[in-house]
């Protein structure tokens, strides 16, 4: 898969693409946060988190409960600010004061359990917020036929293929809905996605399907940092590898520094997991078992 | 004296608070259109301001009324205007409270109760709810007098005396006026579902008369409701020739149905209100049967100042009734007076 | 439900558990084109027309005098005066939420323009008029404080049918005398305003009220909206998920306090409506009425919980209440059983709508 040079900022933007030379490396990268920390109150909530995203690439941000991972999609998004260190799009320090400042600077974000509205048709949603219309004044008039053939289109694009975008998304599989909301954001001009644990809920086969528009997002051009705790499916499509613990940073790796198996044993608590199975080898067997 | 300025300032100031809500309704539009014709205006014209002040020197004693009016109610709305008109007159401080749910109704004459007033005004229509809140009332030493409603259980519940309307009689009465027109098949449109005075009515009407009558429920908060049904219950048996209405609000309201449904039926009703008596007027209504209900509020506080002035009693130990009374056309120019007015 | 798509194929995860068995037959039944029907019966007043069709012919046999010309507009009315307001209030449920002061505020309304009008002497109009910004202030402070406190509407607009029902009751006594307004049919302006809110028109030798014109214009308006406006998507959203709605940029609170203004609108019609056929308006008037509001949107197939429903399925239920209620007129019933029908009705349609949902969506 693919390979990228984080440090290399300073060479031609190379946008797309199956890239296998390791070598090549990307312009300045879409968004940067560099040492960035969140405090709320006295609590620190994160500390010291850099995280590039360059176009074409996908930054997986992994960490158990309470690592910091939600707050970290939070700054990006514009829900929260940063209190010390930098946040970069295209270079330019940046603080987001809204989730439509964010939009408008091209960061889209997808929440796992509010990407749709379940009872509303795929187009209404497809559109829901920046719908087309024709017409002027009171006859202005949503162009259903438009929006109706772009949805269709814009999924097929994506590799879904909806005979019926009459029906309501909730009908849909969780996979497929994340998947529309993806598509939505990319239709809508995203340069960088930012996926909140996209396939946590899902089961095998689904997490598969919105891993592959995850890359085809990817592949599209955008710039995608995919929160997740399963690194198995981080390990699929990710380029580089955030790994947050406690609101710190734990690590951050480039796909070929890392196996899957280091990347699953970091992620599961490293040497606390080995601890863990220890003792739970020399545990004595309770009497009443005997 | 200083009580009566008390009152008479209390009055101003109900009036000053009516004339700042006019106020505020006229700073809200300044350039309003005008009517030349009907409105406040006209009837400033048609009134001179009547004003009241006590005629007796007895010092100022407290009397409750609690009935079981609903919210709104426009007949209960005539008993509290007379009940306060004798109040004024009697130098009587009057205290108002009503609750069309017997057991809240019991309630509020307990805390009469408590408040010991020097008379209760009391309207049994579930009698059996009352029973306890009236042996205590007696026991404080409260005379009690009974209006509208309860005449059989008046007198048992240790009461004065009964001011109202025989429900059944009055029933009876419209029957026979029925008779008297020659009308052969009557709907009698009940507007509050499970009251027994109404059915009383009904029944008495149906007692004497010589056709058929049917009972028509409606929803009497639903005015369009009350149009449509009765309209349908036109439509579907033309050989209705006469509606009773139970309540003044919806005889105008049964002319307009009889109208929507093509149908040739007199429209008569119980009590009275200004729309009813023009309605006699025109012709639209056949005739009303009041049962006086400022006379009903009026006696019963001036009956008990009279008890507690000079020991006075009304009727011997039967009720003092205060209808029916069958109003028709001729009536009509001399009641509209007082229907604007708002206490016949 | 869980149909995959068929794209080019991808490898399965690696190191991953064994995939969920069996999906490629349901994947080939996903490319079977919806037919008309099952359209048919995504449609959420299917179950109110199926309803509502059962009411008619039901009371056809029962009651001769039912499929008069003349019957079926009585009926007609009977169902223009809940469906007007029936209507707006669909738009609100569908967009997730209550209005339980509709009853009284359509007393409201009335008592503002007949007590205006008769206390300045003013043509009527002028009257009317207040009582539209009157009405509309009633429906702002609903949305306003909803979006602003963030309660469920149930308690806010609780707390506005309590005060309402006090006001209607208190400022009439106060500024009339007694507990109705005194008649306006003698001043300037009654008779246009009669024209306009409380007219017969004739259709053949038929009498049509003109509520029922009103009412078909508001479900051909509210329809319009729903359908084909960008603020009728905002109306399936904000009802169907909030959160989702504001995140993908939505005005939620501008989109509610405008269906109350539309439940406000509403009001002020039947409001002069009243007015204007019984020239005197009785204070007390218009509690549960909200109730049958509800029940017709319901009926109609708006969820409870938002974000699904139609104008025309709350214009159905509402006819289904007028059929019923007249027809149980028509066909000389007992009435004392007349509620318990109602009800009986109310959970019929609900049910049935919820069975013809979950067919629906199980033949996707």
């Amino acid at each position: 898969m693919t390979a990228e040079k984080t440090t290399g900022k300073d060479t031609e933007e190379q946008v797309g693409g199956a890239v296998q030379d390791a070598a090549a490396a990307e312009g300045t990268p879409l968004v940067e946060l560099s040492d960035v920390s969140k405090l709320y109150g006295n609590i620190r909530a994160l500390e010291g988190v850099s995280l590039p995203v360059h176009a074409g690439r996908i930054t997986c941000v992994l960490g158990d409960n309470g690592a910091g991972k939600s707050t970290l999609i939070k700054i990006i998004a514009g829900l929260h600010q940063h209190d010390s260190g930098s946040f970069r799009i295209n270079g330019e320090e940046t603080r987001l004061g809204s989730p439509r400042e964010a939009l408008d600077r091209g960061i889209a974000t997808v929440y796992q359990d509010l990407a749709v509205v379940p009872l509303m048709p795929v187009w209404r949603n497809f559109f829901l917020g920046s719908e087309p219309v024709k017409g002027r004044g009171p006859f202005s008039r949503l162009d259903v036929d438009r929006m109706r053939r772009t949805t269709h289109s814009e999924l097929l694009r994506m590799g879904i293929d909806l005979r019926d975008v009459d029906q309501p998304i909730g009908t849909l599989s969780g996979g497929e809905r994340q998947c529309v909301a993806i598509a939505r954001a990319v239709y809508f001009g995203a340069k960088v996605l930012v996926l909140d644990e996209p396939t946590a809920a899902l089961g095998v086969k689904q997490s598969g399907v919105v891993l592959k528009y995850v890359a085809a997002a990817r592949d599209a051009g955008l710039g995608v940092v995919l929160i997740t705790h399963n690194p198995h499916h981080a390990y699929l499509v990710g380029d580089r590898f955030v790994l947050l613990k406690r609101g710190a940073m734990a690590g951050s790796h480039r796909k070929e520094e890392l196996a899957l198996d280091e990347l699953t044993r970091q992620m599961s608590g490293g040497s606390e997991l080995e601890q863990l199975s220890h003792e739970l080898e020399r545990a004595p067997v309770p009497q009443h078992l005997e | 004296m200083s009580r009566l300025e008390r009152f008479r300032g209390k009055r101003a100031g109900a009036r000053a608070g009516r004339a700042a809500v006019a106020g505020l309704l006229a700073a809200a539009i300044p350039l309003a259109g005008c009517s030349s014709t009907g409105g406040k205006r006209a009837e400033e014209e048609r009134n001179a301001a009547v004003g009241g002040e006590a005629a007796v020197g007895t010092p100022r004693w407290k009397i409750a009324m609690v009935s079981h009016s609903g919210e709104g109610d426009t007949f209960w709305d005539i008993v509290q205007s007379g009940a306060e008109d004798a109040a004024r007159k009697d130098n009587i401080e009057f205290l108002y409270s009503h609750d069309d749910e017997a057991g809240r109704q019991a309630q509020l004459v307990q805390s009469a109760v408590d408040k010991k007033v020097d008379g209760l005004i009391v309207s049994l229509a579930k009698p059996d709810a009352m029973k306890g809140v009236l042996k205590k009332a007696a026991k404080a030493g409260i005379p009690v007098v009974t209006v509208n409603s309860g005449q059989d259980e008046s007198r048992k519940f240790g009461a004065l005396a009964h001011i109202g309307q025989d429900e059944v009689l009055a029933g009876e009465a419209v029957g026979r006026e029925l008779n008297d027109r020659g009308r052969k098949k009557a709907v009698c449109v009940l507007h509050e579902q499970g009251n027994v005075g109404h059915e009383e009515r009904c029944r008495g009407i149906r007692e004497t008369f010589d056709g058929k009558v049917r009972n028509l429920h409606v929803d009497g908060t639903n005015m369009p409701s009350v149009e449509s049904s009765l309209e349908a219950e036109l439509q579907s048996d033309g050989g209705i020739d006469s509606v009773v209405t139970l309540g003044a609000p919806f005889a105008p309201t049964a002319v307009k149905a009889a109208e929507g449904a093509g149908s040739k039926a007199e429209i008569d009703t119980f009590d009275l209100n200004d729309q009813v008596v023009t309605g006699l007027k025109d012709g639209s209504l056949g005739f009303a049967v009041d049962q006086q209900p400022y006379l009903q509020g009026y006696e019963a506080v001036d009956l008990l100042w009279l008890h507690r002035y000079n020991a006075d009693m009304l009727g011997g130990g039967k009720p003092v009734l205060t209808g029916p009374q069958i109003l028709t056309k001729k009536d009509a120019p001399t009641l509209q007076k007082y229907t604007k007015r708002g206490t016949r | 439900m869980t149909a995959t798509p068929t794209p080019t194929p991808t490898p399965e995860p690696a190191g991953t558990a064994p995939s969920e068995a069996p999906e490629k037959d349901r994947t080939d039944e996903r490319l079977v084109h919806r037919s008309l029907l099952s359209r048919l019966m995504g449609r959420p007043e299917l179950g109110a027309v199926v309803g509502a069709v059962a009411v008619f012919v039901f009371f056809s046999f029962a009651a001769e005098s039912f499929l008069r010309a003349s019957s079926l507009s009585t009926v007609l009315y009977a169902s223009s005066t809940i469906g007007i307001m029936a209507v707006p209030v669909a738009l609100l449920m569908i967009g997730g939420e209550f209005d339980l002061s509709t009853g009284v505020m359509v007393t409201s309304s009335s008592l503002i323009s007949s007590m205006f009008s008769y206390q300045m002497t003013a043509n009527v109009w002028v009257g009317v008029g207040v009582s539209l910004l009157l009405t509309l202030g009633i429906g702002f402070f609903n949305g306003y404080l909803l979006v602003r406190t963030k309660l469920p509407s149930f308690i806010i607009t609780l707390g506005t049918f309590l005060m309402l029902t006090g006001l209607n009751l208190g400022l009439t006594k106060l500024i009339s005398g007694t507990v109705s307004t005194k008649g306006i049919g003698d001043m300037e302006g009654f008779a246009s305003a009669q024209a306009l809110f409380a007219s017969e028109l004739s259709v053949g030798s038929v009498q049509i009220q003109v509520t029922v014109v009103w009412w078909l214009a508001l479900v051909a308006v509210a329809t319009w909206i729903l359908l084909r406006t960008r603020a009728g998507n905002w109306i399936f959203a904000v009802g169907g998920g909030q959160d989702t709605a504001r995140a993908v940029g939505v005005p939620v609170a501008r989109t509610k306090i405008c269906l109350y203004l539309g439940v406000a609108l509403g009001a002020w019609i039947s409001g002069q409506h009243l007015l204007f056929n019984y020239d005197v308006v009785q204070s007390g008037e218009g509690v549960g009425n909200e109730l049958i509001y509800i029940a017709a949107a319901v009926i109609g197939g708006c969820l409870l919980t938002g974000g699904y429903g139609s104008a025309v399925g709350a214009a159905v239920g509402a006819l289904i209440f007028g059929m019923t209620s007249k027809g149980i007129v028509y066909a000389q019933w007992e009435p004392d059983w007349f509620k318990f029908f109602l009800g009986a009705m109310l959970l019929i349609a609900t049910l049935l709508n919820a069975y013809i949902r979950k067919r629906a969506e199980a033949n996707r």
